[in-house]
């Protein structure tokens, strides 16, 4: 049973059951309502309204356990830099499970602060950047599966969303838009230069990034997550294509800006980069969005490299994916306090002279072990 | 009237409205805004055609190059920042 179907179970089992009542309530009234009542009834047991349905319930589900796990990271986040740093971390709310709850407690007080538009910034950049950025973040966790099972791009016939890998990667390249938009239209020039080194920095890690992943999509011969992990049956492609993993996982600290790569945001050059003039919800939907994509980076360094929800079979498919998902976070978060901020000619250098070369390098590996059929 | 009908008369008026809002906008940023609404709703025509492929090349190359149409629009117009009269 996958998840579409279950939802529909659910959907169905609603809709009898609201069905019933109102037709109860229509019971009551004079017989010239029983036509409307009679339509309205026939509309909502059709299979389109039906199947509708279905869809946003498989959203809700999709986001909210994407959500859960983005506050696991957070957590992660906070509890890794104190145990690196030397620090506790947050521990006072929810005592018990570790300070897991100080993140709900941020969030909320972020949520009832005022909403303040700065006066010279340009209204329509400004509250727009934020809904473009957490939607397209959002828009990568749709299609990434946790299981064969579980993932929104299921429908009824168990069929999944073709290239859905591309899709993934097609909503990472959308976020630089959004920054460079927020840096603009803040009217700030501390904002606009984060701006323009965030889209400097993700447009140059993009190639390196999509180079390595099409090497995953040449010897996997399909663009679809369950066949590239289906592919990785007996050996991981991390293992053949080493050099494109340690590529892909660089590319993916620098798209997600965290501090090796975090110069479009370095407090001491900058203020906060290109957050500087958003606050309230609006900085915490930044903010939870650099974890959203953090975990969408995690997961899909998982199903590309690292064999996906494969593994024991006494561990649950989905659980075995989240755990592979936050082993990738955690290397990160030990790089981010083990190196220091790389400078922006560096940056870019870095970038096109070293991972690129090395990418097109793991292309040609990938070529020849696809032509020799070692995979 | 099915649903397809609408959705399709929604993307396709939304595409219409934004490519006309394209030439009209006085800063040029809120042009780029709308040629990114214009091809985000060419690329969900493409998906209602079945053209999957098409439609999310289309989102990775047109929607990832607005962001260079931007930086090109910044640096070649020219604007005060930080005081200064806008417009």
């Amino acid at each position: 049973m996958n998840l579409f179907e279950f939802c529909h179970g659910i959907i169905h089992w609603l809709v009898d059951l609201v069905n019933n009542v109102w037709y109860w309530l229509g019971d009551f009234l004079p017989w010239y309502f029983w036509e409307f009542f009679t339509a309205v009834g026939d509309f909502a047991a059709s299979e389109s309204h039906l199947t509708l349905m279905t869809i946003l319930l498989e959203t809700l589900i999709i986001i909210i356990v994407a959500l859960i796990n983005v506050l696991n990271f957070l957590w992660i986040f906070r509890k890794l830099s104190g145990r690196i740093l030397d620090f506790y971390g947050p521990y006072y709310v929810g005592y018990r499970i570790g300070g897991w709850l100080q993140n709900l407690a941020d969030g909320v007080k972020l949520f009832v602060k005022e909403i303040i538009v700065p006066a010279k910034a340009d209204r329509l950049g400004y509250l727009l950047a934020p809904i473009i950025f957490v939607g397209s973040s959002l828009l990568i966790l749709a299609v990434i599966p946790l299981s064969v099972d579980f993932g929104v791009a299921t429908n009824a016939s168990g069929e999944y969303v073709p290239a859905g890998a591309v899709f993934a990667l097609a909503a990472f390249s959308i976020a630089p838009f959004a920054i460079l938009l927020a840096g603009w239209s803040s009217n700030n020039k501390y904002t606009l230069i984060g701006g323009m080194r965030s889209a400097a920095q993700m447009m140059s890690y993009e190639i390196p990034l999509i180079l390595s992943a099409a090497s995953v999509f040449l010897l996997a011969s399909s663009f679809n997550f369950v066949d590239i992990v289906d592919a990785q049956h007996d050996v991981w492609f991390c293992i053949p294509l080493f050099i494109g993993f340690v590529v892909f996982l660089v590319c993916l600290i620098a798209e997600v800006e965290i501090i090796p790569f975090d110069l479009p945001e370095a407090e001491a050059e900058l203020v906060e980069g290109w957050t500087t003039e958003y606050g309230g919800m609006k900085f915490g939907l930044f903010y939870m969005t650099t974890a959203v994509r953090s975990y969408a980076g995690g997961a899909l360094a998982t199903a590309l490299f690292l064999g996906g929800w494969q593994g024991p079979w006494f561990i649950p498919d989905e659980i075995w994916f989240l755990i592979k998902a936050y082993i990738v976070y955690t290397v990160f978060m030990w790089l981010t306090w083990s190196v220091p901020r790389i400078r922006i000619d560096q940056m870019l250098v870095f970038g096109w002279r070293r991972l690129l070369p090395l990418a097109v390098l793991n292309l040609v590996i990938a070529v020849a072990v696809k032509s020799w059929g070692w995979v | 009237m099915t649903w397809e009908l609408l959705v399709f008369l929604f993307l396709a008026g939304s595409a219409l409205v934004s490519a006309m809002w394209v030439i009209s906008a006085k800063e040029i940023v809120h042009s780029v805004i709308a040629l990114a609404t214009c091809f985000i709703s060419i690329g969900c025509l493409f998906v209602m055609l079945n053209a999957e492929f098409v439609a999310i090349v289309q989102f990775l190359v047109y929607v990832g190059a607005v962001t260079i149409v931007i930086l090109f629009g910044i640096m070649l117009t020219k604007r005060e920042i930080m005081g200064g009269e806008r417009r």
